[in-house]
């Protein structure tokens, strides 16, 4: 079996995103998504039963790879990164269309991702690439279970459903279900001689387009400034004072 | 601008996201079908004055792709310049399996649109909803996944006048073995005018009741922060924001919880806003209407005995 788990690297999240021309600036430390690091334990747990063979792939600008390093530390084997000055920006499908190619130079059977990232959250390139690889989408899986068959639980609008998975797939990951893995000092030092394999852009085939003009961006003022009261033991009756204010009761 | 909207139909009628887009597209008078997508038997989607086609899934196999396929013959035959989804679950899928078939990249977290001739720009919500972020679409035919609680939601009359297509499954269905329906009791998340939240500020699951009793109290829903469903205090459907519902009910009480961007795009819309705290600097505090600086594990069983 072999398994190929999209991640991304992203700005630290605990810093402000800041755009330019409408793109969001990369500085050369990235981190790895919090988001991608539930599809990467879905990913190992296969591996341990199955011994198969987990390569990440990962798009965007490299700079320093901490991001990289990251998802290997985790434990999976290798990594496919692809970086060109065309892909910057990329839409959607412009992201799957590449992660597609390159799913399909891992030979994977099984495309792993997390639902959405976190500073783009365009949340439909796990179908997309389902679409391109023409393979089952199991989208939205918040559990796994492997005993003779695997079973993948999915989150849905009324509740949850379970599906046995199939030999060849695309699955999307959500927060919760799993619980995301933390490397030692073994697993960290391993990940160093880890193969981290770029990709050229030439040697892909890749046809989706940008199809958004960039007109601006407004931000947004949220400060309302409403009443703020210390409670002193008796604030309670400031909420339902105000409940009654509002007709609320 | 003729136009698509990939609805759902649930509970036996047309979903509130579906029923925004419909008023949205009226407004700007555009021409549209619908196509909705659910697994009811018979469901009350029909009108006399739109075309829709119920698109009706055996739920026990997964087979949006056999939708996106359909989804896909119609917007070629009719040359739909404009496609609709709401950011759904359902939406999600439909909208990128069917993007794909085109070449046109959907456009995601759209919050409003405006129609110009043949040229089409959108706003979209970036940075956790702290920012919008302008556009001009380009591709021939545009993909646009809304944001739910963007529009208004049209009230319509709907009877049973609507085509039914029963989707076949094919090579990439799967089989669904088990199906778990959450139990929900009480009001619903979207719709219920006060929406009561508990963060980890609850600070222990067993003190979710006291968030029930003053729920009970003053009939609202609950909802809840992605760090407690991640904890496992509350299901995932309870969610409220960024990856998790949209609500904006007149009265929203956030019991213990921080106010992360990604929080706040779920509930800033509410019309008052009440955040218990013990931290004064919280982010809540920047969107509440009435910010109470104090312990919610002495504040609220007060407000419960006094109600
Ligand atoms: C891609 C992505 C998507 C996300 N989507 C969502 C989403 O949909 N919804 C969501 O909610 N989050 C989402 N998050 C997570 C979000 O960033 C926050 O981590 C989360 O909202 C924090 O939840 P919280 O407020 O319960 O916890 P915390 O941030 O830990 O806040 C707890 C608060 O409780 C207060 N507190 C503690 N004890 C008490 C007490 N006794 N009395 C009063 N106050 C107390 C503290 O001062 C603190 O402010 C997302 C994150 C990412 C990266
Ligand atoms: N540039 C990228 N490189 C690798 N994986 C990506 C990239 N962009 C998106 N993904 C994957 O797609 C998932 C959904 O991302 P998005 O559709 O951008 O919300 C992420 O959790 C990743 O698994």
């Amino acid at each position: 079996m072999k398994i190929a788990v999209c991640a991304k690297q992203i700005p630290d999240p605990a810093i402000a995103v800041t755009y330019e021309n409408g793109t969001i600036v990369r500085p050369d430390e990235q981190v790895l998504d919090d988001t991608d690091r539930y599809g990467i334990e879905v990913a190992l747990q296969l591996k341990e039963k199955f011994d198969a063979e987990v390569t990440v792939i990962s798009m965007g600008k490299l700079g320093t790879q901490k991001g990289i390093q990251q998802a290997l530390q985790m434990g999976a084997d290798k990594a496919l990164v692809i970086e060109d000055e065309s892909l910057k920006n990329s839409n959607s499908l412009m992201t799957s269309n590449v992660l597609s190619e390159i799913a399909k130079l891992a030979q994977a059977d099984i495309v792993i991702f997390g639902t959405e990232s976190s500073d783009g959250y365009s949340g439909v390139v796990p179908q997309q690439v389902s679409r391109y690889l023409d393979l089952p989408c199991i989208s939205y899986v918040k559990g796994i279970e492997i005993n003779d068959e695997i079973l993948l639980t999915r989150q849905t609008i009324t509740g949850s459903e379970k599906v046995v998975m199939p030999s060849q797939c695309v699955i999307s990951v959500t927060a919760s279900g799993v619980e995301p893995r933390y490397p030692n000092f073994k697993d960290i030092m391993a990940a160093k001689s880890k193969v981290v394999e770029q990709v050229n852009i030439s040697s892909i085939n890749f046809t989706a387009k940008q199809n958004q003009e960039f007109i601006e961006i407004k931000s947004i003022s949220n400060d309302k400034s409403g009443e703020k009261h210390v409670d002193e033991g008796e604030a309670f009756n400031l909420i339902i004072e105000k409940l009654k204010e509002i007709k609320a009761i | 601008m003729k136009s698509l909207i990939i609805g759902e139909a649930s509970n036996g009628t047309i979903s509130s996201g579906t029923l925004e887009l419909i008023s949205k597209v009226t407004q700007e008078g555009l021409d549209f079908k619908l196509v909705t997508v659910g697994s009811d038997e018979n469901p009350k989607i029909g009108s006399d004055t739109f075309k829709n086609t119920y698109m009706k899934l055996n739920q026990n196999e997964l087979s949006l792709a056999s939708v996106a396929d359909e989804i896909s013959k119609i917007i070629t035959s009719e040359s739909i310049d404009l496609v609709l989804a709401s950011s759904t679950y359902v939406g999600r899928d439909i909208a990128g399996f069917v993007s794909v078939d085109l070449n046109a990249s959907p456009v995601s977290n759209v919050v409003n649109f405006k129609i110009d001739g043949d040229k089409l720009s959108t706003t979209n919500s970036i940075d956790g909803g702290e920012s919008d972020y302008l556009t001009n679409v380009t591709s021939e035919v545009k993909v646009l996944l809304i944001r739910p609680k963007s529009f208004e939601a049209s009230v319509i009359e709907l009877n049973d006048n609507y085509e039914t297509v029963s989707i076949e499954k094919n090579n990439l269905s799967v089989a669904v073995q088990d199906i778990f329906i959450e139990e929900k009791t009480g009001p619903q998340l979207e719709d219920s005018k006060i929406v009561i939240s508990a963060g980890r500020g609850m600070v222990d699951v067993e003190n979710l009741k006291f968030i029930e009793e003053l729920a009970n109290k003053l009939n609202a829903a609950i909802g809840g922060t992605r760090a407690i469903v991640d904890a496992g205090w509350m299901p995932y459907s309870q969610q409220v924001g960024q990856t998790g519902k949209t609500v904006k009910p007149d009265v929203y009480i956030a019991c213990g919880i921080s106010g992360a961007t990604q929080h706040q795009v779920g509930m800033k819309d509410s019309k008052f806003i009440i955040a218990i705290n013990k931290d004064e600097e919280a982010p809540i505090f920047q969107i509440a209407d009435l910010g109470v600086v104090g312990d919610t594990l002495s504040i609220i069983p007060k407000l419960i005995d006094s109600l």
